[in-house]
């Protein structure tokens, strides 16, 4: 339950929750249950401003019903469908990364998740000269890799370098740096106008103070909007909490997840995030493999796509050992345990237009 | 969406006395003056800065965003360290960086060590022979730090830029570079257990700012250390945070991290293989990883993970002097 309050949203004025409240309309859910054009004639509001009013509420507290119609048409209104840039992958999750969903790439030490997210970051700021935001919680970031995969698709120094400035990296080691983080992407810049009140309220009301140029919104002003946020790694900074208290370990998780997914949602942009994997110690499993990706079932929820990359054993001769393959262990479009393989140095060869997939597919019949 | 008050790095009191005054979301802040909030929480004028910390997102939690663009030329900026072995050194593209944590794993004898004493040497190569100039925290939990060997390699690093004078700078350089400099510019702490370790890393911040030269911090072994935790659970966390704690070191301090860490055969059907210890989580946490083992009779040097480059076999030898190209005595 959560109490009207003044400026929750534009156009809900003290005057308004006043109004409201004495028509026995005092939460959330009130004003969204109630009959809109009643409500404006009783408190002598246009039904248009309630009606905006609501759509904002609803958007912020999503967990109320919508009808499925209403959903569809903005769905095909605002899902866009990233391409990875590299043709295995894409083809994997049904030619990309969603905007709107959470996809998570989960893998052993050095199976390659972070050179899939450089791919990514690079491939979005190139090709589709959007901005990413990629958080780096790893400090495994290495801009010159960046580089060293602009350099394989473009030989214009400028366009290089404007790549490397669409994408931003925040770099954190903690949990809470994170939920400050991302609060502070999706905070409202613009909003901050009226500051009443003592230092801890004109604290809140600057979106938590931040830092300047990182906001979802800001960004997407300055030419170009953002369509990526990567979180590499997301279980680094919540899998220590988990042997210790597990009730806050749990809610601050699922605050991890509530941000990203509203981030994902009203921001329409595609988050990518990546996670570690446990091991069956157990003999031999009879299907599938015998990792999982990290942070337990609460988690597994989250993510509405996840890809499993692993190192490529191949018996005897010719081991190669940037061959990893990806296989996708949840989706909603595609069936489970397809199986794509590709090469971490696709990245780094020159690419002539559409090459890259072709000569490999030629290289394995 | 409304951020809960949970999402605060707040003690257990503070966050108690907030909620039950009702705050729930950071917005139930908002509009309140600070002694309206005392008032209304019943919270002290040092909660009232707390809580005024971490709205604000300072203190512990506080996190840095640059453009790529602004990262690439730090990275450009701050050199890697050499390791005498030029094929090594280019496999890690360019040797052991600075601002990462590099781990090195390995059986007993394979040359784990003598790697870390090289690379302590060779971090202090003054900057006019394009070295780093750097001191060393030398975190030493097997015993391994044995003098003798340390001045053997000082000795052969002296003597190797002592052939490199050419201009007035060096020749000025070369006087104060010494192997008496080189051993006291790095400090060694002996811990016997996992607890001295984390201690020690507890206090480094304090010891970074009485010495800002320090640019690497070496642990030989993490393994050692941690390896017989018997609570499983327990040892995931702390390597876990220890993780963390390194990462945030290496780069807000602008340190190289370089770590080394044993075998361990894990089972697999019924082969068994030689895989790094400390369990495949603690893997996650070196950005570099560095395999030493022996092939054919041959020290190869395997570099498995790696931001920038392809994993790379290469061959290595250690001399008298320290780590040396093979074909070098050849
Ligand atoms: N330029 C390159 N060409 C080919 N392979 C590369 C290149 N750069 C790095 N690699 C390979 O990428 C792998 C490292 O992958 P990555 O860093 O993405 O692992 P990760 O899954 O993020 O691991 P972790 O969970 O430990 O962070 C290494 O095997 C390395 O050899
Ligand atoms: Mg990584």
């Amino acid at each position: 339950m959560v109490f009207l309050r003044a400026d929750m949203c534009p156009g809900l004025d003290s005057d308004l929750v006043r109004d409201l409240r004495a028509a026995d309309v005092k939460t959330v859910e009130d004003l969204v249950s109630s009959n809109l054009e009643d409500l404006a004639h009783r408190c002598s509001v246009s039904y248009k401003a309630l009606y905006a009013i609501r759509r904002v509420l609803l958007a912020q507290h999503s967990a109320f019903p919508v009808s499925g119609a209403d959903l569809y048409e903005e769905l095909l209104s605002s899902t866009a469908i990233i391409s990875t840039g590299n043709p295995s992958l894409d083809k994997l999750l049904d030619s990309g990364l969603y905007t709107g969903e959470i996809t998570e790439l989960s893998g052993g030490p050095g199976s390659g998740k972070s050179q899939v997210c450089f791919g990514v970051a690079v491939h979005v700021s190139l090709q589709l000269k959007q901005n990413v935001i990629y958080v780096d919680t790893t400090g495994g970031l290495s801009a010159s890799r960046l580089l060293q995969m602009l350099r394989a698709q473009t030989c214009n120094v400028e366009e290089q370098m404007e790549a490397l400035q669409r994408i931003r990296v925040c770099r954190l080691f903690d949990i809470f740096a994170l939920l400050h983080c991302l609060h502070t992407l999706c905070s409202d810049s613009s909003s901050s106008s009226s500051v009443e009140g003592g230092a801890v309220a004109a604290a809140v009301a600057a979106g938590g103070g931040g830092v300047e140029g990182v906001s979802l919104q800001q960004a997407s002003v300055s030419g170009g909007s953002v369509k990526a946020v990567i979180v590499d790694s997301v279980s680094a900074v919540i899998s220590p909490l988990l042997g210790g208290n597990h009730t806050e370990a749990m809610s601050l998780m699922i605050q991890v997840a509530g941000i990203l997914r509203t981030m994902a949602k009203d921001f329409n942009v595609a988050v990518l995030v990546t996670n570690h994997v446990t091991r069956n110690t157990s003999s031999s499993r009879s299907c599938g493999t015998d990792v999982q990706p990290g942070l337990g079932v609460s988690w597994s929820h989250i993510p509405r796509t996840r890809v499993l990359l692993e190192r490529v054993e191949e018996a005897g001769t010719g081991i190669q050992p940037s061959v990893r393959s990806a296989t996708l262990i949840k989706s909603s479009r595609q069936p489970c345990f397809l199986r794509e393989e590709f090469d971490l140095r696709f990245w780094s060869q020159t690419k002539t237009s559409t090459s890259g997939k072709r000569k490999r597919e030629e290289s394995d019949s | 969406m409304q951020r809960s008050l949970l999402s605060l790095p707040l003690n257990f009191s503070l966050r108690n006395k907030l909620f039950n005054a009702g705050f729930r979301v950071i917005a139930d802040l908002q509009r309140l003056t600070d002694s309206e909030l005392i008032h209304e929480a019943g919270v002290s004028q040092q909660d009232v800065l707390e809580l005024l910390q971490a709205v604000r997102g300072e203190g512990g939690d506080a996190w840095s965003s640059s453009t790529s663009l602004e990262l690439l030329q730090k990275e450009g900026e701050s050199r890697s360290i050499v390791s005498f072995c030029s094929q090594l050194d280019e496999a890690l593209s360019g040797g052991v960086p600075v601002g990462k944590i590099t781990e090195v794993c390995g059986t007993p004898g394979v040359g784990k060590t003598q790697l870390c004493l090289q690379v302590a040497v060779d971090v202090q190569i003054p900057p006019c022979f394009g070295g780093l100039g750097g001191h060393v925290i030398f975190v030493d939990t097997e015993g391994g730090f044995l003098l003798q060997r340390i001045e053997d390699i000082a000795a052969a690093v002296v003597r190797h830029c002592s052939l490199l004078v050419e201009d007035d700078e060096q020749r000025e350089g070369i006087l104060t570079f010494t192997v008496e400099t080189i051993l006291s510019n790095i400090y060694v702490v002996r811990c016997n257990d996992y607890i001295e370790v984390l201690a020690q890393l507890h206090l480094l911040p304090d010891f970074l700012l009485e010495h800002p030269r320090t640019c690497l911090l070496v642990i030989d072994s993490v393994a050692c250390p941690f390896r017989h935790i018997e609570v499983v659970s327990q040892r995931t966390q702390l390597l876990q945070s220890l993780g963390l704690q390194l990462t945030n070191l290496a780069i807000r301090y602008n340190l190289a991290v370089l770590v080394t860490n044993h075998m361990t055969t894990r089972l697999q059907g019924s082969q068994s293989q030689l895989v790094p210890a400390l369990g495949e989580l603690w893997g996650h946490a070196p950005t570099i990883r560095l395999l030493l083992q022996w092939l054919n009779s041959q020290r190869v040097a395997i570099v498995v993970k790696s931001p920038d480059h392809m994993e790379a076999i290469v061959q290595y030898q250690i001399t008298s002097d320290g780590l040396r190209d093979v074909d070098e005595s050849v």
